[in-house]
């Protein structure tokens, strides 16, 4: 195959992989502090690039069209919406559950999803078909022979990189992720250090829905176009990324987040059939690797929650 | 008496079923008070019931005059009650250093948790020859260290201990609670859960005896442990 090609191939598979990973570090976050599966994150995120986009909108309408403002605009709103929207959903769904089966909050969570994606559909102006999301990133692009490296792509990237960072940050040096970990651990324990449980479950919850809101916003510059849909499949690739790592390991989520990106981008180009089949393959090699190794790659070898 | 910690009254059921059945009693500042009974009998549910982590169906429990009952675990700490819980209970994935930092979230200045970090290793200097090690690769013995020093860390008024000489060897039971006595030297109350009966009426206070959820006996450890009515009640 030719080298350009591959290198954009790898970009693409990158950009993915980014894309997943943080949606798959909201399911171990919240999985570590609570034992729960949150099944509406994906639509979650969904709201989150419906928020950006809103916010792009009435800024516009107010005769800002500086892209760079309308950027920070629309990501702002997005995470700061859905940041809120997380810790409602843990405040008045999942922590009421608490004591009921584990079964309870994964229907509920699931129904709250349908929800979540209907009202947009309903209920968002003409939201049942896909909306234009601006580019507002440089269309520049670097080329190098065969292989062209857009600018937007680049920034994306970083981004995401800059995101993953400040996340491990957050939970290894501060006293919110240390409280964070320490709930993860044993909650009954933690609470007899003085920590304030619930708050630190709305907190988690609040940061895992907002990370997923900026990958809303980062699939929405990348693909150029939302629609009401995107939430379900994205939710479930990082519900798997989550469960392939290790549930509850954030390097487990975002590792899986990769490999799963990477499993498509193979399963698109280098196998011998249509790239329509790219998830038919990807999720089947999940199931194998699940069958290989059920507590996931990173817990099995050191099991740590967060 | 308003001071210290008083019990009144209290039932703490599991799933409707009473565990304790109207438990009174009081601890007194700057005492060791400790509260006897076999396994079972509702020791670690009184523990539980302060904290707030069960919470009462009847009866109050007050801190220094303040009604405590209820509260979220949390805020029952932030009145000065630390505990040291039954089976240590040090969290594993975390370091020694993490896990007395933890005993200090109420703590907001960082100067003063490092100087109850290096207290701490003044009385463990074994905690801090292993301050970067993960708590859950520790030795028994050692992880007693850390719940003790993790209960320090908070500098509390009320020190809760559950069950010290659980799971030790007796060398290291006698080494705890020759340190249980220097903590309260150092003007901590200290409430002691245990089922070891002569070793700790050896350094309390004063004593309660429980059975099947009541109190059955108190009085002067002195003469609890000479009490033979206590050795019936405890055994039989």
């Amino acid at each position: 195959m030719d080298i350009g090609l591959l290198g954009q191939y790898v970009i693409n598979g990158l950009m993915l992989g980014m894309m997943y990973a943080l949606v798959a570090v909201g399911f171990t976050l919240f999985f570590g502090v609570l034992n729960v599966i949150q099944f509406s994150h994906g639509d979650v995120l969904m709201v989150g690039s419906f928020v950006g986009y809103t916010a792009i909108l009435a800024l516009a309408a107010i005769g800002i069209d500086n892209p760079i403002i309308e950027l920070l605009g629309a990501l702002l709103a997005s995470v700061g919406v859905v940041a809120l929207l997380g810790a409602l959903i843990a405040r008045y769904l999942v922590l009421p559950l608490r004591s009921s089966p584990p079964l309870n909050t994964l229907l509920i969570t699931l129904m709250l999803g349908t929800v979540l994606r209907e009202s947009v559909r309903l209920f968002f102006p003409d939201g049942s078909n896909p909306k234009r999301f601006p580019a507002l990133l440089p269309d520049e692009a670097f080329t190098f022979g065969s292989f062209t490296l857009r600018v937007d792509s680049l920034m994306l990237l970083i981004a995401g990189l800059l995101l993953i960072v400040a996340l491990h940050l957050v939970i290894n040096r501060t006293r919110l992720g240390l409280a964070i970990r320490a709930v993860a651990q044993d909650e009954e324990t933690a609470m007899t250090m003085g920590i304030n449980f619930r708050l630190v479950v709305l907190v988690t919850f609040a940061i895992g829905s907002g990370v997923a809101a900026f990958a809303g916003v980062m699939n929405g510059l990348y693909y150029n176009e939302i629609n009401f849909g995107n939430g379900l499949l994205l939710g479930v690739i990082g519900f798997a990324a989550a469960i392939i790592g290790g549930l509850g390991s954030i390097y487990g989520a975002i590792l899986g987040g990769f490999l799963f990106a990477a499993l498509q981008t193979i399963g698109s180009v280098a196998l011998p059939f249509a790239s329509a089949y790219k998830d038919v393959f990807a999720f089947a090699v999940v199931i194998v690797l699940m069958a290989w190794r059920p507590t996931g790659l990173i817990a099995e070898r050191t099991s740590e929650r967060v | 008496m308003t001071e210290g910690l008083k019990i009144e009254n209290v039932y703490t059921a599991y799933d409707k079923a009473d565990v304790l059945e109207g438990v009174s009693l009081a601890v007194r500042p700057g005492k060791i008070t400790c509260l006897l009974g076999s396994n079972g009998v509702g020791k670690t549910t009184l523990i539980r019931s302060i904290l707030g982590l069960t919470v009462p169906r009847e009866g109050r429990i007050t801190f220094n005059g303040q009604d405590i009952t209820g509260l979220s675990t949390h805020k029952v700490i932030a009145n000065g009650i630390s505990c040291i819980p039954e089976g240590r209970k040090v969290f594993p994935k975390l370091t020694v250093e993490e896990n007395l930092r933890l005993g200090a979230y109420q703590v907001k200045s960082d100067a003063v948790i490092r100087e109850r970090i290096e207290e701490a290793y003044e009385i463990f200097p074994r905690l801090k020859e292993r301050h970067v090690q993960l708590a859950g690769t520790m030795s028994g013995g050692e992880q007693a260290m850390l719940s003790i020093g993790r209960g320090l860390m908070s500098s509390p008024q009320l020190l809760l201990i559950d069950e010290p000489s659980l799971g030790l060897s007796p060398l290291f039971v006698k080494e705890n609670f020759s340190i249980i006595e220097r903590i309260n030297e150092r003007g901590v109350t200290i409430f002691l859960v245990e089922q070891n009966m002569r070793q700790t009426l050896a350094i309390s206070d004063y004593g309660y005896v429980l059975s099947k959820g009541g109190v059955v006996a108190e009085g002067d450890a002195k003469a609890l442990s000479e009490n033979d009515e206590v050795h019936q009640a405890y055994f039989g």
